[in-house]
């Protein structure tokens, strides 16, 4: 299967991203026909499509939908969580910048399907870019009766406002997202068992639907072309249906964004990037930086599918693709990633405000060559108190990369602890690696 | 004089001063008495007697007034009473100092508990036994009797 | 916090035992019923539950319908999952122990080891959990996390950042309890840290509560600091007599010397809070200032007396004056030296001109509604006064009122109050102009009455304090107020402010038929009519007009727990033994009798106040004494039977006396 381009079919068409051309490339079709639909038939058609949160977590769109109150007694809200912050990923930012109106048409429809009046686009403060676009689009969808009130005359309103967010990667956690919204501090909020669905007391303690920019951007197709035909996609794979955006990037010829339907292989992917450059295929981390890696030999039989993604121990997350090749050493890539995560933990809970720091402060003593006996053993302990432990996903998004390379490659943290230097000397790797740390690569 | 009263009376006594004679006329070393005052024996390495607050090398008080020596103490006979060093008036490194620090050594058992529990090893028992004193409140220990001298 | 939704229980199994629990309520408080325990650091049974720390892990899982039981993949927080039907809770199994460990490894990875030198050792929740659950040893050999220690937030509380374990219980008492939200944390990650803003002084009227629930030694008092460790101090239950409220505390102390106060949970009058004034304003237990031996004037001197010398004086002064005498006191006293201080004067020296008023204006209190009663109110105006000033733990129940329970807070006050954040409506009072909103109120035209109106309509109470009284026109302006809430059914409480100031109206001491009152009594002085006065333990210095009354008075026995400005004016000076340094029995403003033991020994020749009466009575006409404060309590008592509860064992949490508002003894005192 090749390259299946849905979403980014007119990525490359500067006037895609104003109404005129988004409308003659048969934009707002969806749209209109969902308006002529009851509610619940937009949903089932969503239902139909099989359609799957493309943030991360894959948690089918249309249950989110389906569980608001169908009589409104408080306001309803629609959020879209455009705070992309995991390394690796940039998809949507390239739909905000190039196909900003999908995102809008989506949300519509979305806002008509679960009667909410009002939506934000919770948008990364560094996108400035996108965040321009996606301005220029909503002022565009004002004016020509796209949004606000009544729209294309059918009586349904619907506003949208834009909100950026300050620079911190835990806003993309949901609850994070909308405590950030509130104007409160950006940490994550009690979730299901503990407090009630963000669709029954989200935002404001309203009803509150929030998914990712690539999930909205598929709803006008689903409307458009009907949840059966976005069914058809991906059928091969258990429970994966559509197209999935990966960002490429690592050691490929051609980095970029690329849409696949859910069924193809990794190394098809691999190969619409224009392979590998600068040596064999060493590791993949197929989905993001919070995901496990994977090795060669995985990448080989790696299908893409959520279901299928997890027979390899991985998953397609917000598909950041990376892929590295034979003189990437992954101690220091691991210690890039945990450095990462030690930075952003949010500070609420207390495996993944201290478990972070120690992971990195353990991971920078081995990258400065002065590694314990046992450090690997403690650093897979550590990640286990970590994991499932933590207050959100971001303690689990932090111990599963460096739980998964120790998993993968144990015999390269061996090296590095024992010998005090990477098992792979390249340049790669001391690009790689920090640079007080160069002494332990030569 | 019956062989009797020879038996039963004189040979013991000239038994007794035979032995008495025969350590006399042994090397001082292997005496069983010493003569207390002026000669003094080698205590046990071990021995537990009077409390002594130690210093570090540079001169600072071990002691940081944490009071866990009376809280161990199975006598309740330590009474500690903590104050904050500042830069001008440092005693000991850190934030806390004992202002006062008071043993009643009447009630004292030696049980080395309050050694046990110094974080720091402040306060250890050592080899001082002469203890006796006049007045009851002579036994009242202040720390400045029980701080050790800074050592030049 | 449980959560009691309606009055549905639903059946929970924990570790095995099958429970039934209300509907709602929080794993961590089911497990208590059982006995057990779920550690934990964040959890506040007042505050909102957070899941933070994560120490209260617990494996949870639910029966199916089949009988078998699904446990949930992850451990879930016990303090944060609200009990539901079925639901199977495991809080002593293997993989529970072994995140307790990982959690609290995790809190010591950056914790200083400075327990020997930190305030909380003895007494620290970590130090407690780690004992119990904790490792035995750490992995961790890195460099821990070095901040600033020994910062001070206000002259109180000293804060110290390293050994933090950012669990959020003082940032969240000051955004949920004190309503002040002063502390925030700063940064994020490892690096969090709880701060004010700016590093600005952590201004609050109940900053000393923050010590207290803080599981680790970051914040710590800095009265206290260094001052005891836990083991070292003597502690006991006792009533706080900063003012009229009555808070329930623990009273520390060491070697017969007062430490510190801590709160005690009565969940009628302070839940378990303390204001500032209470925590740290008890420095006259150890003040310098104390009062030892019973002073008699030679000439221009003091002379060291015996209380034989000094009572033989006061004889010698009470009976050269006659019935020229009068009594003045201050309400730090318990109700049994009150009452013999009233009988002293009325019955035994025959004279009616006795007072513990202080204010401009003089008046009764008024109180309908209890402490705990405002948190049911659907509309209160507060009138006047400051409640966070005046009357602390009525402003957190009012608080607590109208952001939980959402009642309707009107504040019309001359400044600006911390209940303004809360009230719907703030209203100010122009300088002089209390009668004029007042009269304004009650004819009901303008905006401000309607809105008043509207608080009042259903259920309302009106809160002020005697305060009010101090402002002109402001006796004028209660009754006028009074009248309001009796004509719209709301209930109307001016709360005394002084510690046992409800008491000593309960016990008469007030001027009785033909008596003179403060003002009354201060102005006799001068012109001549009143020739003795006693000064129980206050100082007219402090009120206009006092000095001139003082210099002037023939005779002035002065009584009190320290030195003040008045004692330079006496002729013979009694040392008082200080409220915790005496049995006795205490009356808050919502007229709660609780009882109070002595907790240390009053330094030098101090007596408690019914004792130095009791001697004083006996030596001017000859009775049978008292002997102790349960005695002069039954005598109370058969007086006046509202008191009837102290005269037997008193429940813990005290009893609250009824509320017919005759003034009993006033005349007879007997």
């Amino acid at each position: 299967m090749a390259e299946m381009k849905l979403l980014l079919e007119h990525s490359n068409d500067p006037e895609y991203a104003t109404l005129k051309g988004y409308l003659a490339k048969g934009g707002y079709t969806g749209l209109g026909k969902a308006l002529k639909m009851e509610r619940q038939a937009v949903i089932d058609s969503v239902k139909a499509s099989g359609l799957r949160g493309r943030g991360g977590a894959g948690f089918p769109a249309w249950i989110k939908w389906n569980g608001i109150e169908k009589e409104i007694t408080k306001p309803h809200y629609m959020i879209c969580n455009a705070d992309e912050g995991e390394p690796g990923t940039f998809k949507d930012k390239e739909l905000m910048e190039n196909t900003p109106f999908l995102v809008i048409e989506g949300m519509t429809i979305g806002g008509y399907a679960t009667q909410s009046k009002v939506g934000y686009i919770y948008i990364r403060g560094e996108f400035v870019d996108a965040c321009r676009a996606m301005r220029k689009a909503i002022d565009e969808a004002y004016a020509n009766g796209y949004l606000g009130k009544n729209i294309l005359g059918s009586g349904v309103d619907f506003d949208l406002y834009i909100h950026t967010g300050a620079g911190s990667y835990e806003c993309g956690e949901e609850s994070a997202l909308m405590s950030s919204l509130m104007g409160e501090r950006g940490m994550p909020r009690l979730k299901f068992p503990h407090a009630p669905l963000p669709t029954v007391a989200g935002l404001w303690d309203c009803p509150t639907i929030i998914n990712n920019v690539e999930t909205y951007s598929c709803v006008p197709f689903i409307l458009d072309r009907g949840g059966e035909w976005y069914a058809t996609l991906g059928a091969s794979t258990k429970n994966s249906r559509g197209t999935k955006i990966f960002s490429v990037s690592g050691h490929v010829n051609k980095p970029g964004n690329y849409e696949v339907e859910f069924g193809t292989t990794l190394m098809e992917l691999l190969d619409l990037a224009g392979g590998m450059k600068g040596g064999m295929l060493k590791a993949c981390v197929p989905g993001g930086s919070s995901v496990p890696i994977i090795n060669a030999a995985d990448c080989e039989r790696a299908i893409i599918g959520y279901e299928e993604m997890a027979e390899v121990k991985s998953m397609v997350g917000s598909g950041g693709c990376m892929f590295l090749n034979e003189h990437t050493c992954i101690v220091s890539f691991i210690w890039r990633t945990a450095q990462f995560y030690a930075n952003e933990s949010c500070g609420k809970c207390t495996p993944c405000r201290e478990g972070t720091k120690w992971m990195f402060q353990i991971l920078d003593r081995i990258v400065r060559g002065k590694g314990q006996p046992g450090d690997a053993e403690l650093l897979v302990d550590i990640t286990k108190q970590i994991d499932g432990r933590s207050f959100c996903g971001l303690g689990d998004a932090a111990a599963w990369p460096v739980a998964g390379a120790i998993r993968v490659f144990p015999e390269e943290f061996e090296y590095f602890i024992k010998n005090g230097r990477s098992m792979v000397d390249s340049a790669e790797s001391r690009a790689m690696a920090p640079k007080w740390a160069q002494p332990a690569y030569s | 004089m019956s062989f009797e009263v020879f038996r039963d009376v004189a040979k013991p006594i000239i038994a007794g001063f035979g032995i008495t004679s025969r350590r006399l006329l042994q090397q001082k070393e292997k005496r069983a008495t010493i003569q207390y005052p002026e000669d003094r024996r080698e205590q046990f390495t071990r021995t537990r007697w009077r409390h002594v607050l130690t210093r570090y090398d540079s001169g600072l008080e071990r002691c940081i007034g944490c009071s866990l020596c009376a809280g161990a103490c199975p006598a309740r006979c330590i009474y500690v009473e903590a104050a904050e060093n500042s830069d001008s008036d440092r005693r000991s490194p850190g934030e806390r100092y004992a202002a006062r620090y008071e043993i009643n050594l009447l009630r004292c058992i030696f049980c080395g508990y309050c050694q046990e529990a110094c974080p720091t090893g402040a306060i250890v028992l050592r080899k001082d036994f002469e203890l006796a004193n006049y007045d009851r409140e002579d036994f009242l220990y202040t720390k400045e009797m029980l701080l050790e001298p800074i050592r030049e | 916090m449980a959560v009691d939704e309606g009055h549905r229980t639903v059946s929970v199994t924990i570790n095995g035992i099958e429970i039934e629990v209300p509907q709602g309520e929080l794993i961590v408080e089911s497990v208590k019923r059982l006995g057990l325990e779920i550690p934990v650091f964040c959890y506040h049974p007042r505050m909102k539950p957070v899941g933070m720390c994560r120490m209260c892990l617990v494996e949870i899982g639910f029966k199916q319908p089949d009988g078998s039981v699904r446990m949930m993949p992850k451990p879930q927080a016990g303090c944060t999952l609200p009990a539901s039907e079925g639901m199977v809770v495991l809080t002593d199994s293997e993989s529970v122990h072994r995140d307790r460990k990982g959690v609290l490894e995790f809190l010591l990875v950056n914790h200083p080891l400075d327990c020997p030198v930190c305030d909380r050792g003895g007494e620290c929740p970590l130090q407690n959990n780690t004992l119990a659950y904790g490792p035995s040893t750490s992995r961790f050999i890195d460099l821990k996390r070095h901040l600033p220690k020994a910062y001070p937030l206000s002259q109180y509380v000293m804060l110290d950042l390293e050994r933090c374990i950012q669990c959020g219980r003082c940032v969240r008492f000051t955004e949920e309890i004190s309503g002040e939200h002063e502390l925030a944390f700063r940064f994020r990650g490892a690096s969090m840290q709880p701060s004010t803003f700016q590093l600005l002084d952590f201004e609050s009227k109940f900053s000393g509560n923050v010590i207290e629930i803080c599981p680790v030694g970051a914040l710590t008092s800095a009265q206290y600091r260094f001052r005891a460790r836990p083991w070292d101090l003597q502690t006991t239950p006792a009533v706080c007599t900063a003012c009229s409220n009555g808070c329930n505390v623990w009273f520390d102390h060491r070697a017969g010397r007062f430490v510190r106060i801590n709160g005690r949970i009565n969940e009628g009058v302070n839940e378990e809070w303390t204001c500032d004034k209470g925590k740290f304003g008890h420095d006259y237990y150890n003040s310098t200032d104390r009062l030892r031996t019973p002073l008699v004037r030679k000439g221009d001197q003091f002379v060291e007396a015996t209380w034989a010398e000094a009572y033989e004086e006061i004889v010698k002064g009470l009976e050269s004056a006659g019935k020229d005498v009068a009594g003045l006191c201050g309400t730090r006293i318990a109700n049994e030296g009150l009452f013999l201080f009233n009988r002293l004067f009325k019955q035994v020296l025959g004279s009616r001109s006795v007072d513990h008023r202080w204010t401009r204006t003089l008046g009764t209190s008024r109180v309908q509604t209890p402490i705990a009663g405002i948190e049911g109110k659907k509309g209160v105006l507060v009138f006047g006064s400051n409640p966070a000033e005046d009357l602390p733990i009525v402003f957190l129940r009012l608080r607590k009122a109208a952001t939980r329970n959402g009642t309707q807070v009107t504040v019309v006050t001359p400044d600006v109050t911390e209940a303004d954040a809360f009230a719907t409506v703030a209203s100010r009072i122009g300088q002089g102009d209390v009668l004029k909103v007042a009269q304004e109120i009650v004819d009901g035209q303008s905006e401000l009455a309607r809105k008043v109106a509207d608080c009042l309509k259903e259920d309302g109470a009106i809160v002020t304090s005697d305060r009010v009284r101090n402002l002109p026109g402001g006796g004028e302006a209660l009754r006028l107020l009074e009248d309001l809430a009796a004509r719209c059914g709301a209930e109307f409480n001016c709360y005394p402010t002084g510690p046992n100031a409800m008491g000593a109206e309960l016990l008469g001491v007030l001027p009785g038929d033909g008596g003179l009152d403060t003002w009354g009594i201060l102005q006799g002085c001068c012109s001549g009519t009143i020739k003795a006065l006693w000064l129980l333990d206050c100082d007219p210095t402090t009120v206009e007009g006092g000095d001139q009354a003082l210099e002037s008075a023939e005779f002035l026995v002065y009584q009190g727990v320290t030195r003040s400005e008045a004692t330079a004016f006496a002729n013979v000076v009694l040392p008082m033994a200080a409220p915790a340094e005496q049995d006795g029995t205490w009356t808050n403003c919502e007229r709660r009798l609780q009882r109070m033991t002595q907790a240390i020994a009053a330094p030098g020749d101090s007596k408690p106040a019914w004792r130095i009466f009791s001697e004083v009575i006996l030596r001017l006409q000859p009775s049978t004494p008292f002997f102790n404060p349960r005695e002069i309590m039954k005598a109370i008592a058969d007086a006046d039977p509202r008191f009837l509860p102290g005269a037997s064992d008193l429940p813990e949490e005290g009893a609250i006396l009824s509320a017919t508002t005759q003034a009993a003894m006033a005349g007879d005192g007997a």
